[in-house]
């Protein structure tokens, strides 16, 4: 083992992430290949507001070797500085400075937006709804934009209902080959997998409460019963309710739970569902995170004012409450995986960053018959996604033939 | 206790010719004199360290308790016992537990790699002799056993067996004079069986490996979930869909290919024994040779206990962008050392990943080849730890307060289902009883049978 130091070449720690995280990613160099190969977006100037770390950049590198001018802007709590200054070394303009403050981050945003991008790929909508309050000139002469989540696709839609978005935006998140991956196998993998690295404690044998089956709620129950977990759903939807049933989970209202809540993961993206009378039920010692969501769906302004928070390990905040049970709060609420881990992992981010891409190419190509509005990505686009990555793992898909095409249009 | 914080401090002159432990104890108090303050700079947090242990306090019921209570009969006070594990919380736990209950605890690693420097000095603040630094190498670590070795203990709590070979070979003198060992994992279990054989193991050891509450629950679900975090979190790459081979099907192995399969990957296994095979093929993991499965596999898990699992006669079938990572004792369980002789590039694309390449092909080593869950991770969760110390603390007592012959002795069922008593209490679960009409009748049917 004496061999390791004398021989290993020293790369910049950015860079060599980057190019780590490349390896996971067949998809993407498919789809770089392909934009290349056609010069689609060549001479195009693309923003790319996503967190700001080694999956990302691989995007906004890749759309740069394909001929776009691409800049990149993300908020100083989701920066990584080394893969930051990777990005400025080859060549991108950066606007992320990590550990910025919201004013800093704000000035960022802005000389991000002067860039004059053509097409914006964003994550949340942060950046569409700052143009279009602040630079409504800017967004008179962008091609368009995409749109990464679900909690950014929803305001998007609203304002295209008051007739306030002056875009087409690609609503990336409701690709398929996203949701039913990066939300299920993506973030359940990595917020089950955060928790027990952040607690160093077992899954075998606790019970373990999810909120919400949605498509985060399923991954997020799925990879906690594989750890050994006895999972219980909280459900309002009942034919959601009744999916985690088969699935083989016992269903309770989550007052009902909360006696055996060991563990509690609320997945829901939704303000306020745990609440106060929700934690007074827990047993004392209770560990509560959330997944894909955020802090807001914790009662963390009645914990906060009991003023007993007090942190027992890294990432671990424990509330003691008036009747002198204990909580604990993993990642002050935020969700667990971005806030104390590396996010999603790389494969899945290979699927979800590949859309984003082919949202940017069919922005470019479309643009002139595009009016505003939020649009789905191209089923050509979607299904491609999966072929390239089924081709990369040696799968092989079940030709449709003249015969099977005749059958399944006969009546 | 007194704080004793240089490494390397000898006994052996001062006792060589002199084995009585009056003498021992004399020479041990004039050290203890001298050196009653720390001479070197501290190597971590101890505050930081205190609520890690605190942490581990909090989730350990079985060693809080039950072993708390029973080692609290004054039969430790005195007992010199060096604990030689991964130092970090958890083992730091059961050296305060030991300490608690009169015993001088001596606290040495046992692997370099794996010693915390935070839970070192709080150990130090708590009294603990420590004669271990983080960040060591093998010579740094070679010293620090060899001092864990110089202050006489009367019982080891060993993993691997690593300080009672060094005693055995280096200080013979104070090896003769050990009371007893309670040894940790296969690999050091194996290695008393050796020395036994060899009529070289003067004194009665215990084999906490083969306690059911440690290999049913550390081997399988320890090592099992955390070398499965250790993996995706030093890698960052996803399970579901991933193809992992595991080489070595006891419950080391069993414990990694249950948790990769339920967490969505595609499961191989390569096993020279037929039985255990045939039970891998039985639990629906592919079963084959190296050179039939290894060409598929996108990650490898050693674990054997073994040496070269995967070795050079091996590195042909690994395909390009493979990630190796060991979960046995040994740091050569993948020959990391012919790896990096084969090798035309070395390079470090990520904290605790070395890739080699061989040809056109980039192969990845996780954390050196060290046990990955330690060494790139947290190591066991605290649960899982509860029982295994328990069987260790308990061993100690057993060994210093009953009457063994000399060679390896396995700790009695009725502390083995102690133990798991304790846990179950905890849980707030209550067994049945068996009643007398549930029990096989076969002492009705023999009494009809005549006498031969």
């Amino acid at each position: 083992m004496t061999a390791l130091v004398s021989d290993t070449v020293t790369t910049s720690e950015g860079a060599g992430r980057i190019a780590w995280a490349l390896r996971g990613m067949p998809v993407l160099k498919s789809i770089e290949k392909r934009l290349t190969e056609a010069g689609t977006l060549v001479g195009l100037r693309i923003g790319v507001a996503l967190v700001l770390e080694p999956k990302t950049a691989n995007l906004a590198l890749a759309l740069n070797r394909a001929g776009a001018d691409v800049s990149v802007y993300c908020v100083g709590r989701n920066t990584d500085d080394r893969v930051a200054s990777a990005l400025a070394d080859a060549g991108l303009q950066v606007f992320a400075e990590e550990g910025a403050g919201d004013e800093r981050d704000l000035e960022l945003a802005r000389d991000f937006l002067r860039t004059s991008p053509d097409i914006i790929l964003d994550d949340g909508a942060a950046l569409i709804r700052l143009a279009h309050r602040e630079f409504p000139e800017l967004v008179a002469t962008m091609l368009g934009a995409a749109e990464e989540t679900t909690s950014g696709v929803r305001p998007l839609r609203a304002m295209n209902d008051e007739g306030a978005l002056h875009l087409p935006v690609i609503a990336v998140n409701d690709a398929k080959t996203k949701y039913l991956f990066d939300n299920v196998y993506g973030t359940g993998q990595s917020c089950v997998m955060a928790m027990l690295d952040i607690t160093n404690l077992q899954l075998a044998g606790r019970n373990v409460v999810v909120i919400g089956y949605g498509w985060v709620g399923t991954g997020v129950a799925k990879h906690a019963a594989a750890m050994g977990a006895r999972v219980i759903v909280s459900e309002l939807d009942p034919i959601k309710a009744l999916q985690a049933l088969h699935d083989g989970y016992r269903v309770l209202s989550l007052a009902d739970a909360a006696p055996q809540a060991e563990v509690i993961f609320a997945a829901t993206g939704i303000a306020g569902v745990v609440t106060e009378a929700h934690l007074s039920g827990l047993p004392t010692g209770a560990i509560i995170c959330t997944a894909g969501g955020g802090a807001f769906e914790l009662p963390m302004s009645y914990l906060d004012a009991l003023g007993t928070g007090r942190i027992v390990r890294e990432a671990v905040t424990e509330y003691t409450l008036p009747s002198g049970k204990t909580v604990q709060v993993i990642s002050e609420g935020d969700c667990l995986n971005c806030a104390d881990a590396e996010g999603n992992p790389i494969e899945v981010m290979d699927m979800s960053l590949s859309l984003q891409a082919l949202a940017a190419e069919q922005i470019a190509t479309e643009a002139t018959s595009l009016t505003s509005g939020v649009y789905p990505i191209s089923v050509d686009a979607e299904n491609a996604v999966a072929v390239i990555r089924l081709h990369h793992e040696g799968a092989t898909l079940e030709p449709l033939t003249d015969e099977l095409t005749a059958a399944m249009r006969s009546w | 206790m007194q704080c004793l914080s240089a490494p390397g401090v000898s006994l052996t002159d001062e006792i060589a010719g002199e084995k009585t432990d009056e003498k021992v104890e004399q020479s041990m108090n004039e050290v203890v004199a001298t050196l009653s303050e720390p001479t070197t700079p501290p190597v971590g947090d101890a505050s930081v360290g205190q609520a890690k242990i605190e942490w581990v306090r909090r989730h350990s019921p079985v060693l809080n308790g039950f072993v708390r209570k029973t080692l609290a009969d004054g039969a430790l006070t005195g007992v010199r016992i060096a604990v030689v594990v991964h130092l970090e919380a958890k083992t730091a736990f059961l050296a305060t537990v030991l300490a608690d209950a009169g015993a001088e605890v001596i606290v040495a690693g046992s692997n370099p790699r794996t010693t915390n420097g935070d839970v070192v000095e709080a150990l130090r603040a708590q009294g603990l002799t420590v004669v271990a630094e983080p960040d060591g190498d093998y010579d740094s670590w070679e010293r620090e056993l060899l001092a864990a070795a110089d202050y006489a203990p009367d019982y080891i709590i060993d993993d691997g067996a690593e300080l009672t070979m060094r005693m055995a070979q280096f200080r013979p003198d104070l090896y003769q004079r050990l009371q007893g060992v309670s040894e940790e994992t296969t690999t050091g279990t194996s290695r008393l069986h050796a020395m036994s054989a060899a009529g070289k193991l003067p004194f009665k050891t215990l084999t906490a490996n083969d306690a059911r509450c440690k290999h049913l629950f550390d081997n399988k679900f320890g090592t099992g979930q955390t070398t499965l975090q250790a993996l995706l979190n030093l890698t960052n790459r996803q399970i579901a869909g991933a193809r992992v081979v595991v080489v070595g099907y006891g419950y080391v192995g069993r414990g990694i290919a249950q948790y990769a399969q339920a967490m969505g990957a595609r499961t191989f296994v390569i096993e020279t024994d037929p039985v255990r095979a045939l039970e891998a093929h039985m639990d629906g993991h592919t079963i084959g040779a190296a050179k039939d499965v290894l060409p598929t596999a996108t990650m490898v898990v050693t674990a054997t206990g073994g040496m070269r699992a995967i070795g050079e006669a091996d590195f042909p079938y690994l395909r390009d962008d493979v990630v190796l990572a060991n979960a046995g004792h040994h740091d050569l369980e993948v020959d990391v050392d012919a790896l990096a002789a084969a090798s035309t590039l070395t390079t470090e694309p990520r904290t605790n990943i070395v890739t080699y390449r061989l040809g056109d092909r980039d192969i990845h080593v996780l954390s050196g080849g060290a046990l990955v869950n330690i060494a790139g991770g947290s190591g066991h969760p605290v649960e899982i730890m509860d029982l295994t110390f328990a069987v260790q603390g308990l061993g100690i007592h057993y060994l210093a307060t009953t009457d063994l012959a000399d060679g390896v002795h396995i700790i009695p069922k009725h502390l083995d289902d102690a133990i798991a008593a304790a846990k179950l209490d905890s849980l707030g679960v209550t067994l049945d009883e068996v009643r007398p009409e549930q029990e096989d009748d076969s002492a009705d049917w023999l009494e009809g049978i005549p006498s031969a």
